[in-house]
């Protein structure tokens, strides 16, 4: 390179007492590039990233190398000055926004603080112009007034902006971003990539991009560091590291990535049989939720978490509903699992309302109705051993006699996976796939007909996910299960479920066959999902035609019209008014957009192909 | 941000602390501490002398003895004797005695009260934490209205005009000191009820009774319980309190409050009447309290990770 | 605008707990054994003259009558009259049957708003002592968790919470006040007189807020934004002062709120000790003399009393930190 790189690291070894968590690390970074760091979690990626501003966690310790910011060794700076250059030279932004300032204090009087922290000259005035002026850059809707907000007034995607602009506003020639899109939903994420690309160019600073996500990284990048077990494996521009990856990590990185369009040969989604009775059917179901801040004179504000659900899962299939956080899947798997009744409409179970039955009659049918939750830690009670958790369904609903019921849940720890020798451990040892197969066997030992899986899958690793995924279909195959997969993970969705319903602030809003869904979408928000999903693929749907800025509105207010019209390219006039019905797409299929009105013709639908 | 850092620097370590139960987990890092094992040894030689020497020494804590009256304790004083290491009372009576004697009544006070206490408290806090709406604010509203008349006066106005027996003296300390525990389960229990592990009880179509009292109770019940060993010795001082006042054990049995309020008549010829029980009552309750303060802590460390 | 429906609604919460304890205290006071009447008559009067002055005072009426008429009273600011003392002086005891002062009791509003000025100077100073005492080591010991500033708060935090307050009363008398002659001790005669009680309560309070301080400045200082401030740039000294004290002060607030209570049995057993002559010392002498009205009137004041500072707590909790928006 012939311009002097901004920051360079040479041997870098970092260690926790004798083990070694960094070993001989080497980059460089040259003013307005963009460098990519990939590694799974326990890689170190976050400890070099916070090496790199000389803020490591007590216990972790420098031991060899040098890091040098404009030739300067940044290690051997006393403290003061050490702290100077972190906050005001380099900004750091992490993965975590929703704890990073001060609860109590309001997000703009914490902009200015720091500002003036590192740069003592500044006038409050000034520091205030600044931070408003920076809100607006990274698209913050009304910054005068969001600057006088607290940051539990924030959405996570706003508070991840405001993290931006904090970092950004004493104009850092570097910013390291730790993980910074991994707690967002993808559409957020999406444009937090957007906005760190506009940074570059506007502001002229160079960005240490770190990531658990290779597609994320190759989107953005020019460069791409990969990170394993705390070494360097490999170093190549974005395009060619994915195309032509040299190490066997990367490859393997690269192959165990799901994908959306591409037939990977990892056999077909399970649809249900043509003339399959409906195991469960959902009928206009309602739920609305009144929201914590209660006043007695006030009006109630009402959190409507799902409008008009309606649809049917059919005997022997696999059935996804997807959608972002706050859409309403987890209200929806509590009404699905008779956790809670819902306000209007009805969720039949073999044909009978959930809600109506009481006493023995609910037990009985809650045999047949099983959930496996979604966090692996906190849905195992802590204080019982594994084998009797795994009994406890058995013990409720009196199957049994003791020697009976241990039996069967020594063969169903055999079954999902589990050495036998855990039946008298308590979880606290499990790791989190363990611990999901407990909570698939305690699931299974009832021998149910419909098994809801809320999450299950989210807090497992790529290698994992594949296994517990087979242990579904076998276990499928040998007892002929239905199950009802609850996922924001849509490329899980596409791997496993015949037919896919699409969430969006409580509403279904499209209901398809897999293929259909991904080939030819018929709702603009599954559009812009796909257009999001972190794949290494060609998109087929890019997030720059899919998606407006802008963040979903508040459940509490729902605007008249349809909600998705504040983000959407396609939205006119109508869709702001009038909240369209569904429509018919053909098969079961359907989606709630004006843009499938047969009364409606945009030049967009002519020019379709296969519309 | 740093979630990254603290589980490899402190991965070993917690792996093998995960595999026990929360209460031995507890148990174990107070004992680790220094001040548990002072406290703990304190409180063990205290007690077994409280409960062997009364049996086996040849006085008795009531019998008067003129001849021997107002003598100081061992070294202070003229004409202190090895028989009455405390020295005695205007009676004659040995202090050593009376005060051990004291000490077993404040003990079984403290304890049963804080017993009842935690059974109380435990209940009311289970329900209204896990039933949620009206039950809820019932229940809660009368604990505040427990909460905001002092303990103490609560105490008095009662015991001022029942008679003070024992059982009436551990259940007024009970019912009014009841309401801390609600409280604290009812939080404790809220934040549980929410974990998925209960949701997955009730989809199993486990019973609510089920899920409190088999579930809940014991989880929750056990890290309060440990705690409640600063609270034996906040009863023992108010049943000394309620002594001292009059209203607690009556005369002739010896308890620390009615010792040190009959020798504050005397505090300027034989200071001792009045302070040396409540030496003996503070050592006590100072082993006590740094049992359960190390307990907190430990407590403390297990949940919240602050030590 | 939030305050005005925020006070509306604790004030209406208030008056159910106040109502509430009225209705407790009423009840017990009437159930439990012992005949007021008869203490206020005198041992030697006659049957007939207690039934009779009974009946005047409507005291053989049904319990929910009474507390009717009670409250009527109440509601109107009226907390009735004392059984025993007359409204002049301060003469305490069982008066003659026939003694003319009868009929001029004092007024239970009057008795306490005498008394209650004293106990409210005993109580601030005692929590100005407390917090001088309790605030450096608990700050200290929850900023170096584990270190000595921490063994520090938690030995002293021990041993004051298992000094048994009337115990140091008196020691603290015999040694600063009879053997030093430093403090005045027993009654009242100006200012100094408050400050030896003061001071055993301040102990008292003490570890209380030692425990509570370190261990939410310990927490907080766990907290992700904490952190995030060194990496923000921020200097250690402003993270401390202007971030980690301010959340962890709501707490310590808290504790006020909920451990009222045990300032105020602290007070009473203190007032007695040093004949202080505050609402502690008039509680006492009126549970001793079963004087009913006036156990009622006090019990309704603390209440009160305890409300309105939860209130102003939940309100200067609110101030610092904005989430807790009621």
């Amino acid at each position: 390179m012939s311009v002097d790189p901004l920051i360079e690291v040479r041997g870098l070894t970092v260690a926790a007492g004798d083990r070694v968590i960094l070993d001989d690390i080497s980059l460089s970074l040259a003013p307005r590039a963009i460098l990519g760091l990939i590694g799974e979690s326990g890689s170190g990626k976050t400890v070099l990233a916070q090496a790199l501003v000389n803020w490591l966690p007590a216990g972790l310790r420098i031991t060899k190398g040098e890091i040098r910011y404009r030739g300067r060794d940044v290690l051997t700076l006393p403290r003061a000055e050490a702290r100077r250059l972190r906050g005001r030279e380099i900004g750091y932004v992490g993965a975590n926004p929703a704890g990073a300032l001060d609860p109590t204090l309001s997000v703009g009087s914490q902009l200015v603080e720091k500002l003036r922290a590192v740069e003592p000259g500044v006038s409050k005035q000034e520091a205030r112009d600044r931070a408003i002026a920076l809100l607006g850059a990274v698209h913050i809707p009304s910054p005068e007034m969001r600057f006088h907000e607290y940051p539990f007034q924030y959405s996570g995607g706003m508070m991840q902006r405001a993290m931006i602009v904090d970092a950004m506003i004493s104009n850092p020639a570097l910013l390291v971003a730790d993980n910074i899109t991994q707690p967002l939903d993808v559409t957020i994420g999406a444009q937090i990539i957007k906005l760190m690309r506009e940074l570059t160019e506007q502001f002229d600073t160079a960005i240490l991009f770190v990531s658990s996500s290779l597609p994320t990284v190759a989107d953005l990048a020019g460069d791409i560091l990969v990170l394993s077990n705390g070494a360097i494996v490999e170093h190549q521009p974005a395009p060619s590291l994915v195309a032509t990856p040299r190490h066997p990590y990367t490859e393997k990185l690269i192959a165990e990535l799901p994908t959306l369009w591409t037939d990977r040969g990892v056999g077909t989604p399970r649809e249900h049989a043509p003339d399959a009775p409906a195991i469960m059917s959902i009928r206009q179901v309602s739920k609305t939720y009144e929201a914590a801040g209660k006043s007695p004179f006030g009006a109630k504000r009402r959190i409507q978490a799902v409008r008009n659900a309606d649809f049917d899962v059919f005997e022997g299939e696999n059935f996804g509903v997807v959608g972002e956080s706050g859409c309403g899947k987890s209200t929806l798997m509590r009404l699905l699992t008779g956790l809670e009744p819902p306000d209007s409409g009805q969720v039949l179970f073999e044909g009978r309302d959930l809600a109506v039955q009481h006493g023995a009659a609910l037990r009985a049918t809650r045999q047949r109705l099983q959930l496996v939750l979604q966090d692996p830690y906190s849905s195992l009670p802590p204080q019982t051993s594994i084998g009797d958790i795994i009994a406890e369904p058995l013990h409720i609903h009196a199957i049994g006699g003791r020697r009976e019921r241990r039996r069967r849940a020594l063969d169903m720890m055999g079954e999902v996976g589990l050495a036998r020798a855990l039946y008298d451990e308590l979880p606290a040892g499990l790791s989190a796939g363990q611990r999901q197969r407990v909570n698939v066997a305690r699931a299974m030992i009832l021998e149910p007909r419909l098994l809801i899986m809320d999450e299950t899958l989210s807090a497992l690793d790529q290698t994992e996910q594949a296994k517990l995924l087979d242990l579904f279909e076998r276990l499928q195959a040998q007892h002929n299960f239905t199950y009802v997969f609850i996922s924001h993970d849509i490329a899980m969705v596409r791997r496993v479920c015949g037919r896919i319903a699409v969430m969006y602030l409580g509403e279904v809003v499209e209901l398809a066959l897999n293929q259909r869904l991904f080939f030819d979408p018929g709702h603009p928000y599954s559009k812009a999902l796909l257009s999001a999903a972190p794949t290494l693929e060609e998109r087929r749907y890019r997030p720059e035609d899919c998606l407006l800025e802008g963040e979903p509105p508040s459940p509490i207010d729902l605007p008249p019209g349809c909600a998705f019209a504040s983000r959407c390219p396609s939205a006119f006039a109508r869709c702001r008014t009038e909240n369209p019905p569904a429509f018919p797409r053909g098969h079961h299929d359907r989606a709630e957009c004006f843009l499938l009105d047969p009364a409606h013709t945009s030049p967009l639908q002519k020019a379709r192909p296969d519309a | 941000m740093t979630a990254e850092g603290m589980t490899t620097a402190a991965g070993a370590a917690a792996d093998d602390d995960r595999t026990r139960s929360i209460s031995r987990r507890i148990a174990a890092g107070a004992w680790a501490s220094v001040e548990f094992k002072i406290g703990f040894f304190g409180f063990l030689g205290i007690l077994l002398m409280a409960l062997v020497w009364p049996e086996i020494s040849a006085l008795d804590p009531t019998a008067m003895n003129v001849r021997a009256r107002q003598l100081p304790p061992l070294f202070l004083g003229e004409g202190w004797t090895w028989a009455h290491p405390l020295g005695t009372d205007q009676l004659g009576r040995d202090m050593l005695l009376r005060s051990l004697v004291g000490l077993r009544y404040s003990l079984l006070i403290g304890i049963s009260t804080v017993l009842l206490m935690l059974a109380i408290g435990g209940l009311v806090g289970l329900f209204a934490g896990y039933r949620g709406g009206l039950t809820d604010t019932v229940l809660m509203r009368i604990t505040d209205a427990q909460l905001s008349i002092p303990m103490i006066i609560l105490a008095i106005a009662i015991l001022g005009v029942a008679r003070p027996t024992i059982p009436a003296i551990i259940l007024v300390l009970g019912l009014s000191g009841w309401p801390v525990y609600a409280r604290v389960m009812r939080s404790v229990v809220m934040a549980e009820r929410k974990k998925e592990y209960v949701r997955g009880a009730k989809v199993l179509g486990a019973s609510d009774t089920r899920i409190m009292f088999r579930m809940l109770l014991p989880l929750c019940l056990t890290p309060i319980a440990f705690v409640a060993v600063l609270d034996v010795a906040r009863m023992m001082i108010f049943e000394a309190v309620l002594g001292f006042l009059g209203l607690g054990v009556q005369p002739p049995t010896p308890t620390f409050g009615n010792i040190i309020a009959d020798g504050r008549k005397y505090l300027v010829n034989a200071w001792w009447i009045a302070t040396m029980p409540g030496v003996f009552l503070f050592i006590t309750l100072a082993s006590l309290n740094l049992m359960g303060a190390a307990l907190e802590r430990s407590r403390n460390r297990v949940f919240g990770g602050v030590g | 605008m939030f305050v005005v429906t925020f006070l509306v609604r604790r004030l209406a919460q208030g008056a159910v707990i106040i109502f509430l304890v009225s209705f407790l205290i009423f009840t017990l006071l009437r159930v439990v054994p012992g005949d007021p009447v008869r203490l206020m008559a005198g041992g030697m009067a006659p049957e007939e003259l207690i039934e009779q002055i009974a009946e005047d005072m409507g005291l053989r009426d049904p319990i929910p009558v009474q507390f009717a008429r009670y409250m009527g009273g109440v509601i109107q600011g009226d907390l009735g009259q004392s059984f025993l003392r007359p409204a002049s002086g301060a003469a305490v005891g069982g008066a003659q049957f026939d003694d003319a002062t009868r009929a001029e009791r004092a007024e239970v509003l009057t008795l306490i708003a005498e008394t209650a000025p004293m106990t409210i100077q005993l109580a601030l100073l005692s929590m100005v002592f407390a917090l001088l005492i309790a605030t450096p080591i608990g700050i200290a010991g929850g900023l170096y968790p584990g270190r000595w500033p921490d063994r520090l708060a938690l030995y002293l935090g021990s041993l004051f919470v298992s000094l048994p307050n009337f115990w140091l009363g008196i020691v603290l008398v015999l040694l600063l006040s009879v053997k030093l002659g430093w403090l005045p001790a027993i009654g009242y005669g100006g200012f100094a007189w408050t400050i030896l009680p003061a001071l055993v309560l301040a102990i008292e309070i003490a570890p209380f807020i030692l425990r509570t301080l370190t261990v939410s400045v310990a927490q907080v200082m766990q907290e992700n934004y904490i952190a995030a401030a060194t990496v923000r740039g921020l200097g250690r000294t402003r993270i401390v002062f202007a971030h980690a004290l301010k959340n962890a002060s709501v707490p310590l607030l808290n504790l006020l709120g909920v451990q009222f209570s045990l300032l105020l049995g602290g007070v009473l057993v203190i007032e007695f000790i040093f004949d202080y002559p505050g609402l502690g010392l008039l509680t006492i002498n009126a549970v001793l003399q079963r004087d009913f009205p006036l156990i009622q009137g006090i019990a309704i004041v603390t209440s009160a009393a305890f409300v309105l500072i939860n209130i102003i707590v939940d309100l200067a909790a609110t101030a610092i930190d904005p989430r807790l928006d009621y």
